[in-house]
């Protein structure tokens, strides 16, 4: 489970949402819509304007109120009034009043969008109507046009967001590859009683916890690793992703980048490790071990999370805190502007981490009280 | 060889403790083991009675070197069990009643796993298994995942793990402890063929008819302390009572009101 889990999980879950997303949005846009315009004794331009389209199917409605209890009832999409005096209102310059009655909820915008699209066109052609009417060109009244030039290169643009996403997975993946391993060597061998049968072989105490170690920080880093071919492989062969994000998710998901996160995992790994065996050798038994252990993932995934939101600083603080730093110092290397003090800070505290880690983890394991405690 | 010298031990009782297990909040530490001694030879069976609780599980954990002691030394095979643990973990078997096995390997997988941590050598290893497979019948079964096994079964393949590595002295904690009378009489039979070999064995219970059956000398401990220590024959000789048991008991009842 902990590498099928991590490996399929990418692929799966990119290649559902954007064919879901895909068929949703290509539904909603084909989807030929019921509509019922009231023009209140005005021309009837928009309803010519609209009859000519094919996905909207204008219908025969005398009342108003009638229309718009239809349209609780979904039996009807929306109803447009149109104020009574709305010709008179657009011929004396003013702005005339449109009411577009819909049920809105997150299925029903892409049909409101499409509405407010037919009706902005409908006003374009009665702006331009007005400006001949008044011997004008229509850029006449527009005084100033700002053009936003972003100097982002599209890599520190995607680093923003995606920058945090990656380690934020891959760190949960990681400590959730740990765990388990972690419960099952400390408390489930202390349940079964394994534990004594390893502590009377002659292999010494020490040898014990390193192997017990080496094995949790092999799950979790191997649980992250594939992750990592799940992604890659989600990103290569599923889905619909729009070409330039998906060049730029492949150059992001090139080996020095992989590489370098695997570097920071393995120190926080370590970290992981010794902190879920320590307190899984002082559960009596492997449930309770799981209800000592469980709390631990918000833990983990607050720091990882804060450091995906905008406006958090890279600096010698936030360098220094554990999880946080890591997604911190990946978001800046996939921006390319990595600082080689910070990051070497990182990797500092961390191994400083996992150096405390394990020393405490050999502490709780020497301890008679903690092996049979009962 | 195992020679116990004035053995102590004392466990410090934590806040969970003293509240699940109804001790006086007063009381800090228990004493688990006071001054006992004694001395198990090759090719003599070791009892050590008691009733629950009176400290023979601890004592064995500490010549298993699972525990350290308070103050007092054991001597296993010449090599003390604080300073040499190593040493002695190499000459001793533990074996108790539950079986501690991890079901999802295989018979084989398992017993290979406990001979590599003993560092046997392939070919050592491979002729050991095969007579201990001969003995107990187990060759059908080498394959088979432990969970899949009966409680019978597994206690052989505890036997073999415990057996393995051919040690010099053979510790038994309640060995037959919840075990049907054709497992126990396995675990028996073992004691039995450990002596034969000249084996040092230590073996703890509070089943009376295995005391008569097995033991050579005999060693009697209530709350951490030693209340007799000499052969069975001994033992038998001097009772004032018709039977083992009634003799135990008034060993037991004679402590409590001194």
């Amino acid at each position: 489970m902990l590498v099928v889990l991590p490996m399929l999980m990418f692929p799966v879950l990119i290649g559902l949402t954007s064919s879901f997303i895909a068929s949703h949005e290509a539904r909603a846009h084909e989807r030929t819509m019921t509509v019922a315009v009231f023009m209140q004794g005005n021309r009837p331009g928009f309803a010519d304007f609209l009859e000519g389209s094919e996905s909207v199917q204008i219908l025969p409605v005398e009342d108003l109120d009638e229309a718009r209890e239809l349209v609780r009832s979904d039996s009807l999409d929306a109803v447009i009034v149109f104020e009574e005096d709305f010709d008179r209102v657009v011929r004396d310059l003013g702005t005339g009043g449109v009411e577009l009655c819909i049920k809105l909820t997150e299925d029903s915008e892409i049909e409101r969008g499409r509405l407010l699209d037919a009706l902005s066109a409908y006003g374009d052609t009665l702006r331009e109507e007005r400006f001949r009417s008044l011997d004008l060109e229509v850029s006449v009244c527009q005084v100033l046009e700002v053009d936003t030039v972003n100097m982002a290169t599209v890599r520190e643009r995607f680093a923003d967001v995606a920058g945090g996403i990656l380690p934020y997975m891959f760190v949960i993946f990681c400590f959730m590859g740990a765990m388990y391993p972690a419960i099952d060597l400390a408390a489930g061998e202390k349940e079964r009683g394994t534990l004594e049968t390893l502590l009377t072989s002659p292999v010494n105490r020490m040898q014990i916890l390193v192997g017990k170690v080496g094995v949790v920080i092999l799950t979790g880093i191997t649980s992250a690793a594939v992750s990592f071919v799940g992604l890659y492989a989600g990103v290569r062969y599923m889905g619909s992703i729009p070409p330039e994000l998906f060049h730029l998710l492949l150059s992001i998901l090139r080996p020095g980048t992989v590489l370098f996160l695997l570097t920071l995992l393995l120190p926080l790994t370590v970290f992981f490790a010794s902190l879920l065996l320590s307190l899984s050798f002082t559960a009596r038994s492997y449930k309770e071990a799981q209800s000592k252990l469980g709390p631990l993932m918000p833990v983990i995934i607050i720091p990882a999370f804060i450091g995906m939101l905008p406006g958090i600083g890279f600096n010698a603080l936030t360098a220094v805190i554990p999880v946080l730093n890591v997604t911190l110092a990946t978001k800046q290397v996939i921006a390319g502007h990595a600082d080689p003090l910070l990051i070497g800070l990182v990797y500092a505290s961390l191994v400083l981490y996992a150096a405390l880690g394990l020393f405490i983890c050999s502490r709780v394991f020497s301890r008679e009280s903690v092996i049979f405690g009962s | 060889m195992i020679e116990v010298r004035d053995l102590v031990k004392t466990f410090r009782l934590t806040r969970r403790q003293r509240r699940e297990e109804g001790w006086p909040k007063d009381v800090r530490e228990i004493r688990a083991v006071e001054g006992v001694s004694f001395t198990c030879r090759p090719g003599r069976i070791f009892t050590l009675l008691g009733p629950n609780g009176a400290g023979k599980t601890t004592v064995l954990r500490i010549i298993a070197t699972l525990m350290e002691p308070d103050s007092g030394s054991i001597s296993v095979c010449g090599f003390d069990t604080v300073e040499q643990p190593g040493n002695v973990r190499a000459r001793i078997g533990f074996l108790t009643g539950s079986t501690r096995l991890y079901d999802r390997l295989t018979v084989s997988e398992l017993i290979r796993y406990y001979a590599d941590l003993h560092g046997m050598e392939a070919d050592h290893y491979r002729k050991r298994r095969d007579e201990l497979f001969d003995m107990l019948d187990m060759h059908e079964i080498a394959g088979r995942r432990i969970g899949k096994l009966s409680t019978g079964m597994k206690q052989k393949v505890s036997i073999v793990r415990t057996v393995i590595h051919d040690p010099e002295v053979m510790i038994f904690d309640e060995p037959t402890v919840g075990l049907d009378v054709i497992t126990s009489r396995s675990i028996i039979e073992l004691i039995h063929s450990c002596k034969e070999r000249g084996r040092t064995v230590i073996f703890s219970t509070h089943i009376m008819s295995e005391v008569s059956r097995l033991s050579d000398d005999l060693a009697i401990l209530h709350r951490g302390r030693l209340l007799y220590n000499d052969t069975y024959e001994s033992f038998t000789g001097g009772m004032k009572t018709p039977s083992v048991e009634e003799e135990f008991v008034r060993v037991l009842v004679g402590e409590v009101e001194e």
